[in-house]
C-alpha cells in the first residue's frame, strides 16, 4: 500500500532517518567547528529564524500529498506582509482586526487556486504560477518600497518567550501538530492522502475531491499569511520582496522530508525536519562565515543529492 | 495523456485549427495597439518588439522541446545569466573571441542540459526540482564568480549581434529563425521528431518499438540548454550590459509563452510554430502595456491572467477532443 499514509507511527521512514542522521551530524560538525554553535542561545535563534519556512513548508506539504503544487506561497506571503504593515501603520487597535483580515484573504486565495484548478482542470503548476504573478504584480503596483508599520507590541510574535522557547518556534510547532493530528485523525485529512494518492480511485470511493482539494489549497494560502505576518512582526515594515524566496524554499524541506511530488505521500515529521536541516544548515554556513552565494550552491546540491538518492521516485511532477 | 493515441498521431484539423486560432488573437492584439496608439505598426516599434522577442523565443524553442518530452526547465533563465557572465569572463576586445566565446558558452550550456537530463532519466528526480536545483547551483556559482558585481567586458561585436540588422532584418530575428527552420525540419520531417513525440505521449510504448526514451529526453535538455547558452548571448548583446540576472524571470516567460501556443504540459503534444506565436502574443502584449503608459509592474498582473486563460482555453479544447 504504497498511499497508505501515516496510518501507524513509522519513524524507519527512509528520508526520516537520513535527515535526522544529517541534523546530528550537523550539529556534531557545529560544536566542533565553533563553541558559540551548541548553545541554548542559538538554538532559540534557528527555532526563530525556522518559524517562516516552518509555516510556508507546511501549508506546502498539505498541497503536495493532495497532489497539486502551490508556487504562489512566495506571493501570498508579499501580499499579506505589505497589505498588513500598509493598512494598520503603527495603530493598535486595527493590529488583531487586520491580522484575521490578512489570514482570511491568504485562505480565500488559496481557496481561489483551489477552484480555478478544479474548474479549468489546468495544472496546478500554471495556475498558481499565473496567481503568483498576479499577486506580485498588484503588490509593486501598490508599493516599491517596504510600507507602513506595526505597533511595537507585535513585536512579540516574532521576538517573544514563551517558557524561554521563542514564541514564533512555538506556534510553528504548535501548528504542526495540529496538522498532523488533522491529517492522520480527522476524515478530511485522511482524504487528503487518498485524493493524492489516486484521484479516480478516491472519487469512486466517495470522497469530495472539490472539497478536499479546495482544503488544501487553502490552509497553503493561510499559512503563508501567517509567514507574511511573521515577517512584519520581525521587520516591523511590510516589505514587497519578502517573499521572494519562499515559494521555493518551501518545496525543499518538504521533497527532503519524503513528501512526493504527484501526491500520496509526505509527513508532517519530515517536513518539520526538513525545515530544522535548511535552517541549521544556513545557520551552521553563517558560523562557519560561508558566503550567501555558496549556500545557495550547498542548498541546490541538497534538494538534487535528497531526491535523486534517497526517496522514493514512483510519481513525478 | 495515459493511453491516448490520439496524442500521438498527427491531426491535421485540429492543428491548423489551433495555430488558426493563436494567429486570430495575435491579429486582434495587433490591431488592438494599432487603434490605441497608431505608432505601434511604425517600422521602428516592430523592429522593437521582434528584436526583443529573438532571444526569449530561442530559449522557448528549447523549452518546447523539453516539454514535449513531459518534463520542465525552469534553469534556462538562470543558465542565460551565467552564460553571460562566463563571456566576460574572457575579457576579450577582438571580435575574433566572439565564435570562441560562443563554443564555450555552448558547451558549458550543454553540460548543464545533459546533468538536467540524466538527473531526469537515469535519477527519475522529477523535471520541476532537478531543474529547480540546478538554477539554485548555477545562481550561487555566479554569484561567487562575480562577487555580486560583474566585472570585465565583452568585444563591441556583441553589440551588433543583439541590436543590429542585415538587409533591414534584425540579426537575433535572423539567427533565430535560423535555428527555428532547423529544429522544426527535425520535429516534424524526421524520425527523430517523431521520437520525440512518442516519448512524450507514452514513454512506455515508445520504448516498445524501439525508442530509447531516456536518450530522446537527454538529447532535449541538452538542446534545451544549449539555446538557452545561445539566447543568453544575445540578449547580453541586445541589453547590452552584463549583471546577475539578466533574463530574470525568462524561466516562467518561456512557460508561459508555450503553453499559450498550445504546448501541452502534459507532454507529447504542440508545435514549435504555436510555442513561436505564443512568445510574439507574450511580447505584444508586454509592448501594449508599455505603449499604454501602464507601469511596468501591470505587466506582472496581465501575464498572470492571460496564462490561466489560454491554459484552460487549452484544457477545455483537449477535454472535448478526447
Amino acid at each position: 500500500m504504497r498511499t497508505a499514509g501515516p496510518r501507524r507511527f513509522r519513524i524507519s521512514e527512509p528520508a526520516i532517518l537520513v535527515l535526522a542522521g544529517i541534523i546530528v551530524a550537523m550539529i556534531v560538525f557545529g560544536a566542533l567547528a565553533s563553541d558559540r554553535f551548541a548553545s541554548v542561545k542559538n538554538a532559540t535563534n534557528v527555532l526563530e529564524q525556522a518559524a517562516p519556512l516552518g509555516f510556508a513548508a507546511l501549508g506546502q506539504m498539505l498541497v503536495v500529498v493532495s497532489g497539486g503544487i502551490d508556487l504562489s506561497i512566495g506571493a501570498i506571503v508579499a501580499v499579506s506582509s505589505v497589505l498588513l504593515a500598509g493598512t494598520v501603520n503603527g495603530s493598535g487597535t486595527l493590529m488583531m482586526p487586520m491580522l484575521v483580515a490578512v489570514l482570511s484573504l491568504g485562505a480565500a486565495i488559496g481557496a481561489l487556486n483551489g477552484v480555478i484548478t478544479l474548474r479549468t482542470g489546468v495544472h496546478p503548476l500554471i495556475v498558481t504560477l499565473g496567481m503568483s504573478s498576479i499577486l506580485n504584480g498588484l503588490v509593486l503596483l501598490y508599493t516599491l518600497q517596504p510600507v507602513g508599520k506595526a505597533p511595537v507590541w507585535f513585536e512579540e510574535f516574532a521576538f517573544g518567550r514563551i517558557l524561554g522557547m521563542p514564541m514564533a518556534g512555538v506556534v510553528m510547532l504548535g501548528a504542526s501538530a495540529l496538522v498532523a493530528l488533522f491529517l492522520r485523525y480527522h476524515p478530511s485529512g485522511r482524504s487528503i492522502y487518498a485524493l493524492g494518492g489516486n484521484r479516480e480511485a478516491a472519487r469512486l470511493s466517495g470522497i469530495p475531491i472539490d472539497r478536499t482539494t479546495i482544503l488544501a489549497y487553502a490552509a497553503s494560502g493561510f499559512l503563508a499569511a501567517l509567514a507574511g505576518a511573521y515577517f512584519v512582526s520581525r521587520t516591523g515594515v511590510g516589505d514587497p520582496r519578502v517573499g521572494d524566496m519562499m515559494t521555493l524554499a518551501s518545496i525543499t524541506p518538504v521533497v527532503v522530508g519524503g513528501a512526493v511530488l504527484g501526491g500520496g505521500r509526505g509527513r508532517v515529521l519530515g517536513t518539520l525536519l526538513g525545515v530544522l536541516m535548511v535552517s541549521l544548515l544556513n545557520n551552521l554556513l553563517n558560523y562557519l562565515s560561508v558566503s550567501t552565494f555558496y549556500q545557495w550552491v550547498i542548498q541546490g546540491l541538497i534538494i538534487i543529492a535528497a531526491v535523486a538518492i534517497f526517496v522514493d521516485r514512483s510519481k513525478r511532477l | 495523456m495515459t493511453l491516448n493515441s490520439g496524442t500521438i498521431q498527427p491531426r491535421p484539423v485540429f492543428d491548423v485549427l489551433r495555430r488558426y486560432q493563436m494567429m486570430v488573437l495575435l491579429a486582434s492584439l495587433v490591431v488592438a495597439a494599432t487603434i490605441l496608439q497608431p505608432s505601434f505598426l511604425a517600422p521602428r516599434n516592430i523592429r522593437d518588439v521582434l528584436t526583443q522577442a529573438a532571444p526569449l523565443g530561442m530559449l522557448v524553442l528549447g523549452q518546447t522541446l523539453v516539454i514535449l518530452v513531459s518534463g520542465l526547465d525552469l534553469s534556462v533563465a538562470s543558465l542565460m545569466a551565467t552564460v553571460a557572465v562566463l563571456a566576460t569572463a574572457f575579457n576579450a576586445t577582438s571580435d575574433a573571441m566572439i565564435p570562441v566565446i560562443f563554443l564555450v558558452a555552448v558547451a558549458f550550456s550543454a553540460v548543464v542540459g545533459l546533468i538536467n537530463g540524466l538527473l531526469v532519466t537515469k535519477r527519475n528526480v522529477s523535471p520541476f526540482l532537478a531543474t529547480l536545483a540546478m538554477m539554485t547551483v548555477l545562481q550561487g556559482v555566479r554569484f561567487a564568480y562575480t562577487q555580486g558585481a560583474p566585472a570585465g567586458s565583452l568585444p563591441a561585436g556583441f553589440r551588433w549581434l543583439g541590436t543590429g540588422s542585415v538587409l533591414g532584418l534584425p540579426v537575433n530575428l535572423l539567427a533565430f529563425l535560423l535555428i527555428f527552420a532547423v529544429l522544426s525540419f527535425i520535429l516534424h520531417k524526421t524520425v527523430y521528431g517523431r521520437m520525440i513525440y512518442m516519448t512524450g505521449g507514452n514513454p512506455r510504448s515508445a520504448e516498445l518499438v524501439g525508442v530509447s526514451s531516456a536518450t530522446v529526453t537527454i538529447a532535449c535538455y541538452v538542446i534545451c540548454s544549449s539555446l538557452a547558452g545561445i539566447g543568453g548571448l544575445f540578449l547580453v548583446g541586445f541589453v547590452g550590459t552584463v549583471d546577475n540576472w539578466v533574463g530574470r524571470g525568462y524561466e516562467l516567460d518561456s512557460i508561459v509563452a508555450a503553453v499559450i501556443g498550445g504546448v501541452a504540459l502534459s507532454g507529447g503534444s504542440g508545435t514549435l510554430a504555436g510555442a513561436t506565436l505564443g512568445t510574439l502574443i507574450l511580447v505584444v502584449l508586454f509592448n501594449i502595456t508599455i505603449i499604454l503608459g501602464f507601469p511596468i509592474q501591470a505587466q506582472l498582473v496581465i501575464k498572470g491572467v492571460i496564462v490561466i486563460l489560454a491554459a484552460a482555453l487549452f484544457a477545455r479544447a483537449n477535454e472535448k477532443r478526447t
